[in-house]
């Protein structure tokens, strides 16, 4: 399919209609488009986007922006290749969008703990990552605030703890499970309301593990922000360096070589290979089939070690540098990682073939937490597990980055939405990317694999696949330091799927369900 | 009619394990040693995130896959707090986390160990300094080990295992 650089501007153009003068939208860095609003035109503007099937993938906001307000919210849609930001600048208070788009409910809770901004007609206006220890009117991403420890009470009386929605009626009781678990897992909240063995209604609550990432990038100097996108989430760590690394270098302008990106892409698929192969073992493990578990468990681990002979880490981490990597990976370590690869490919098909064929699998994958096509756009779900609901949508080919758009892997679409159909998939992209890796090794160019690193003042949108799905992040450069550093990753909207995806199913299929979906605690907290 | 004696002289259907890393295995049977003399031959040990990154997570997952394997050497990984001897922290501790850490840590029996595993559960590390942490987990509980790393490797793990042990039977 050929790619017209002027298609993203036709599709904008298309659709914020003839009402708003085409010279008021102005392109970004990175191939997105600002459109600065009146607080007129918002309102028509929105419940157009959102009549003509766009999603809201980012919600975000910005101090000192705009001339004339304090804040700036920035309203990110996606539609096909387009990608359109809407610029409104606001004071404390603002309407609410998420009655209409209902990605916005975390996004908008998320700018009121952050900045204090109140949302008119929100219909949930409880705090979100700001637990109950902390006091009202505590905003840390106000520029006001000076980032440093505080002290809290270490106490919570019960009148004061967090208002789940309450499920009444005959028969129905709740189930409260966490935020401490019961295996290795990251912390969070789950509350269930059940009757007698089915789930009626799931309630999920995150940010148990925030750390305040976002104001830790403020004041640091760009290179120093990548090991912060590293931790956002620890198997995640190349997806969002890149991610990050890709808006400062498309802020100055910088040319990244060819060797670099091949390199990265390399290691973007390394990352989704055994990303995947440990949430694959995961659901196994959830049922009880050790068997089927230790096959990818044993070949992730050979992918852990081949990492770290290649870069020095096991997760890869410290190689992704502003314009390019950190160091080279000779041509000799490439060449004998070939026949590894052949051997994995030919492992992991044992492996498959075990899984696939036991029937007490397939009938606990089958058809357990479905999640249904309808919900994909509203709630911005992404990933493989979008794609194993009916989704085409991959950023790899909507919006390519690096050499992506040479090298962009077929997109593996499913339709049943269940536990099978997202294992499946995975499964497929595994294949996928071995054979990608493998395609970018017979074509490895030689030359450098960085240039000096040049940092200009801007802001720049970039988005990334992860193994998990889209990883936004918007940075913004002020005075050779980072502002605002913004990233939301694949997992903070893919995480209300799990409220759907149990509804009906049995308490004891959960786990299952939780580990088929893939979601990242730590990358939703920040 | 089956032969008995066949049954006992014919080859067994089971091979020896592979053994998948030399330096696991050496590492392994001293633990083995010390957990039989200190820990009444079982260590249980309970893991609590804190505000990891996730990635110690993942190593200490590793740990059960079949290189290390580690349920041979009389580590197990138990459920609840109120089955474990040693309490092993990931991450630094955030403030919305402290009030479940000090609840798992108080849950447990005595006498109880606490490892802290990974630069940011040791120091804080890459987020000390933020409104949201209060800090490495020595911040609020009494951490007898550290075993520091980005995030440490099942190896540094269990040589970290092994230290504190040796440091136990004392």
């Amino acid at each position: 399919m050929g790619r017209d650089s002027a298609m993203p501007q036709e599709i904008i153009l298309d659709l914020i209609g003839s009402s708003i003068k085409e010279d008021r939208l102005s392109p970004g860095c990175n191939g997105e488009y600002y459109l600065p609003v009146e607080e007129t035109e918002f309102g028509p503007l929105v419940t157009t986007l959102a009549s003509r099937k766009c999603a809201l993938i980012g919600l975000f906001c910005a101090e000192n922006f705009s001339a004339g307000a304090r804040f700036t919210l920035f309203y990110v849609f996606e539609k096909k290749t387009a990608l359109l930001v809407l610029v409104r600048p606001v004071d404390r208070v603002a309407t609410s969008v998420a009655r209409l788009l209902p990605s916005a409910t975390w996004f908008e809770r998320e700018c009121r703990d952050g900045f204090g901004i109140e949302f008119d007609g929100a219909f949930d206006e409880r705090r979100l990552f700001l637990h109950e220890t902390y006091p009202e009117g505590f905003h840390p991403l106000e520029k006001t605030f000076r980032n440093a420890p505080v002290t809290l009470k270490e106490s919570v009386n019960p009148e004061d703890e967090y208002p789940f929605r309450k499920v009444n009626g005959e028969g129905v009781y709740q189930v409260p499970v966490g935020p401490v678990h019961a295996g290795i897992i990251e912390p969070g909240h789950f509350r269930f309301s059940v009757i007698g063995e089915k789930i009626f209604n799931l309630e999920i609550r995150m940010f148990y593990k925030h750390r305040g990432i976002e104001k830790l990038a403020e004041g640091k100097t760009p290179a120093e922000v990548i090991p912060l996108a590293e931790a956002v989430s620890g198997d995640e760590s190349v997806a969002n360096a890149t991610a990050y690394c890709c808006a400062v270098e498309k802020i100055a302008g910088t040319v990244v070589p060819d060797r670099a990106w091949y390199l990265r892409t390399i290691l973007l698929e390394l990352e989704r290979i055994h990303s995947h192969l440990g949430d694959q073992g995961g659901m196994l493990v959830d049922i009880g089939f050790p068997l089927g578990a230790n096959q990818f468990a044993v070949l992730r681990e050979d992918i852990f070690r081949m990492n770290a002979t290649l870069t020095g880490s096991r997760f890869l981490r410290g190689m992704i540098t502003i314009g390019g990597l950190s160091h080279d990976i000779s041509n000799e370590q490439l060449e004998s990682i070939k026949p590894f690869l052949r051997e994995l490919k030919k492992r992991y098909r044992v492996g498959l073939k075990i899984v696939l064929s036991t029937t007490s699998v397939l009938d606990r994958f089958s058809p357990t937490g479905v999640i249904k096509k309808s919900l994909l756009r509203p709630l911005n779900l992404t990933g493989p597990i979008a794609r194993a609901s009916g989704s085409r949508g991959d950023v790899r080919s909507n919006h390519p980055y690096g050499i992506y758009e040479t090298f962009c892997p077929a997109i593996r679409t499913l339709y049943d939405g269940d536990v099978l159909a997202r294992f499946t998939v995975k499964a497929s992209e595994i294949m996928d990317s071995l054979d990608l890796i493998e395609r970018l090794l017979a074509s490895m160019p030689d030359g450098a694999v960085s240039t000096p690193p040049v940092i200009r003042d801007g802001y720049a949108l970039s988005l990334v696949e992860s193994a998990r799905g889209q990883d936004l992040c918007w940075v913004w450069i002020r005075n050779g330091v980072v502002d605002r550093y913004k990233v939301r990753t694949a997992s903070f909207c893919n995480w209300l799927a799990i409220e759907h995806a149990v509804q009906g199913e049995i308490v004891p299929d959960f786990p299952l369900i939780n580990k088929s979906l893939n979601l990242s605690y730590a990358g939703t907290d920040l | 009619m089956v032969n008995a004696l066949s049954c006992l002289l014919k080859p067994k259907v089971t091979s020896d394990t592979v053994v998948r890393d030399e330096e696991v295995e050496m590492m392994g049977k001293e633990i083995r040693c010390r957990i039989d003399a200190v820990f009444g031959h079982s260590l249980a040990i309970r893991e609590l995130d804190t505000g990891s990154d996730n990635a110690a997570e993942i190593e200490l997952n590793n740990l059960s896959n079949p290189y290390y394997d580690v349920e041979r050497f009389g580590i197990t990984f138990v459920a609840s707090p109120r089955h474990a001897d040693m309490l092993i922290v990931t991450g630094a501790v955030t403030q919305n986390m402290a009030i479940a850490a000090r609840k798992t840590y108080d849950a447990m029996p005595s006498p109880k160990y606490v490892v802290a595993v990974g630069d940011d559960a040791c120091t804080g590390g890459i987020v000390a300094g933020s409104y949201a942490v209060l800090g490495g987990a020595d911040k609020i509980l009494p951490v007898d080990m550290k075993i520091p790393g980005n995030p440490p490797t099942p190896k540094e793990i269990l040589a970290g295992l092994l230290a504190l042990m040796k440091k136990a039977g004392r």
